[in-house]
């Protein structure tokens, strides 16, 4: 291709050139491989299985043996009040969390966009939330809103969940807690790469906004936002995926016992408690074409086709 | 100072030191509780501790192996929480090693050299993201048996590497397709092998996006403990938080929640270490890849 635009070069140096360019492409597939392989291992293998079993009745209670129901197990659960219980669950937690993290993280990145007194000890402080190792903070989180023995908080926690729960159902402090929980976690998370994103926009775009329009609203609503959108698609994908298959922390903070099932800790429970892998596997499945959906939506924000690139 | 950017200044001073506290109180409380007695834990002001001690993080180090015995009047086990240490400094120090290397050499062929149809293969690599690993794990936990790797930490060697793999090769081979392809090809031309070059020119060149990559695989390894608690069943073989996990909470909250800070301390200081990093590797793969 490049070739073409030059003078035409001898036979044997196009040649030379095509061989090195064979021999650039092996490499390339040659250092794909270890990552490929880990993902051929740890994901595609275990999603076909997850497919095939979905299909049957596999389950440990049945000596091994199964036999292929075909969508059996998906009509099964699509008529089952669980399901959509769960379903419905998961979509409102993940879609209520993400636009709560997407506001905050935008405030955040916003309040740190330019500089101030301290900034750097402000920036640590939103930083720390994601940089806590989520799979210890939870235990904490738990104990702090749900203390297990009497101390000094406990009567004071105790007397706001039973407001909560008497007020909006039981499991409704459950829920709060728990979104609660990754609130705080994804805002810090989406704060700081929405931070990133507007480092990565070039200053002058900013100060041409501040001659054309007095108003703040208007210039956030007409400029920053615009500008941000590819970050916030791409921050929104993330929080999404996180949230859906959000799986252990709401195992965690209910501490198992499921107040409100959401459809990762449904399948758990199918598996695990009952044996149920088939179902189980339908359920699990059922999370991938709306992640997929999702993905496809905001994958054209963030990663434009090249020609729309400027 | 007119009086309406003072009534801004005054305002985005308040913001900020909302945004401060709702971040850093529930890690404060954490830090809190940790340093109490038992005594004052149940008596004292929850916010603030007056007589600080370090007896709930000695009592996690003075007990190695599990046993059972009676405190005072209540039965209460102890917790090989060493073993357990050392079980999390070498699987988060592995599989963010192995992140890293298997995500530099993806990214490298992917942004550098180029094969046919790259773009689609970065899409299809991120794309992974969208299949979460926890709700795998029934099959992930046959792999493993397979492989006969259960009850040991190399499974999660494995495994955890891919939850991060996705998001790593995604914000490397952006940041490598968008250094110019002069910066290798004078070393190139020199004589340097492409080994040399990578290794002399472009890895030096990609720093920062490097720490970002590692911190966001930190981070997000950091964050599991579904798949620690199902692959290592015996308790010495347990991480922290799969361990912690486990604790009987109503008698050792406090030796528990000092668990957790002796585990996110280290972290959250590599973390702070590397922040400015972080941010800036985030920037340099967003001008290309977003």
């Amino acid at each position: 291709m490049s070739v073409a635009g030059a003078a035409r070069p001898s036979l044997a140096v196009e040649n030379r050139f095509r061989a090195a360019r064979r021999r650039e492409i092996r490499l390339a597939y040659l250092l794909l491989a270890p990552a490929v392989l880990l993902l051929l291992l740890v994901l595609a293998y275990p999603v076909g299985w997850e497919v095939w079993t979905s299909l049957t009745d596999f389950s440990p209670l049945n000596d091994d043996r199964m036999t292929f129901v075909g969508l059996a197990n998906y009509r099964h659960l699509l008529a089952t009040e669980e399901f959509w219980r769960a379903a419905t669950v998961t979509v409102v937690y993940a879609v209520v969390t993400s636009a709560i993290k997407l506001i905050l993280g935008i405030g955040f990145a916003l309040l740190l966009a330019r500089p101030f007194p301290g900034r750097a000890l402000v920036f640590l402080a939103i930083f720390l939330p994601w940089a806590y190792p989520a799979s210890v903070s939870v235990i904490g989180w738990y104990w702090t809103l749900s203390p297990p023995i009497p101390t000094a908080y406990s009567a004071f926690m105790g007397t706001l969940k039973y407001s909560v729960d008497g007020a909006l159902g039981s499991g409704a402090w459950a829920f709060l807690s728990v979104t609660l929980f990754n609130v705080w976690r994804g805002s810090s998370f989406i704060g700081v790469l929405l931070l990133a994103g507007i480092n990565a926009i070039p200053p002058e775009l900013f100060e041409c906004a501040l001659l054309e329009s007095k108003s703040r609203w208007q210039r956030f609503r007409l400029v920053t936002v615009p500008l941000l959108l590819p970050f916030i698609a791409l921050a929104a994908f993330l929080t999404l995926t996180s949230a859906f298959a959000d799986l252990a922390n709401v195992w965690m903070l209910t501490a198992g016992r499921i107040v409100f099932p959401v459809v990762g800790t449904h399948a758990y429970w199918l598996a695990i408690k009952a044996g149920q892998f088939g179902p189980a596997a339908a359920l699990s499945l059922m999370l991938v074409p709306m992640l997929l959906a999702a993905l496809l939506v905001l994958f054209r924000m963030f990663d434009p086709p090249e020609a729309q690139r400027s | 100072m007119n009086p309406r950017s003072r009534r801004q200044k005054l305002g985005h001073g308040v913001l900020v030191a909302l945004a401060t506290i709702y971040c850093v109180f529930p890690i404060y409380f954490m830090l809190v509780q940790s340093l109490k007695t038992a005594q004052e834990d149940v008596f004292g002001n929850p916010l603030i501790v007056q007589h600080p001690t370090l007896e709930n993080f000695e009592e996690l180090f003075e007990a190695r192996g599990e046993s059972r015995g009676f405190v005072g009047r209540a039965l209460r086990r102890s917790y090989p929480f060493v073993d357990w240490l050392e079980n999390t400094i070498v699987v988060f120090a592995g599989s963010v090693t192995v992140t890293l290397v298997a995500s530099i050499l993806a990214a490298y062929a992917i942004g550098r050299l180029r094969p046919p149809g790259f773009r689609w293969w970065r899409r299809v690599i991120f794309a992974t993201y969208v299949i979460p690993q926890t709700i795998l794990f029934v099959p992930l936990y046959q792999v493993v048996i397979r492989l006969q790797l259960d009850d040991n930490l190399l499974a999660l060697l494995l495994v955890y590497p891919t939850m991060a793999l996705p998001f790593c090769i995604w914000i490397l081979s952006a940041y490598f397709q968008q250094l110019p392809r002069e910066v290798e090809e004078a070393a190139l031309i020199e004589g340097a092998s492409r080994t040399t070059a990578f290794l002399k020119i472009i890895l030096p060149m990609s720093r920062p996006v490097i720490v970002t990559a590692g911190i966001f695989a930190l981070g997000t390894i950091a964050s599991d403990f579904t798949l620690a608690s199902i692959f290592l069943l015996s308790q010495h073989n347990q991480t922290i938080p799969a361990g912690l996990a486990t604790m009987d909470v109503a008698l050792d909250e406090l030796v528990a929640v000092a668990g957790i800070n002796v585990m996110a301390i280290p972290v959250i200081v590599i973390c702070t270490v590397f922040a400015r990093g972080y941010v800036r590797g985030l920037t340099a793969a967003m001008l290309e890849g977003a």
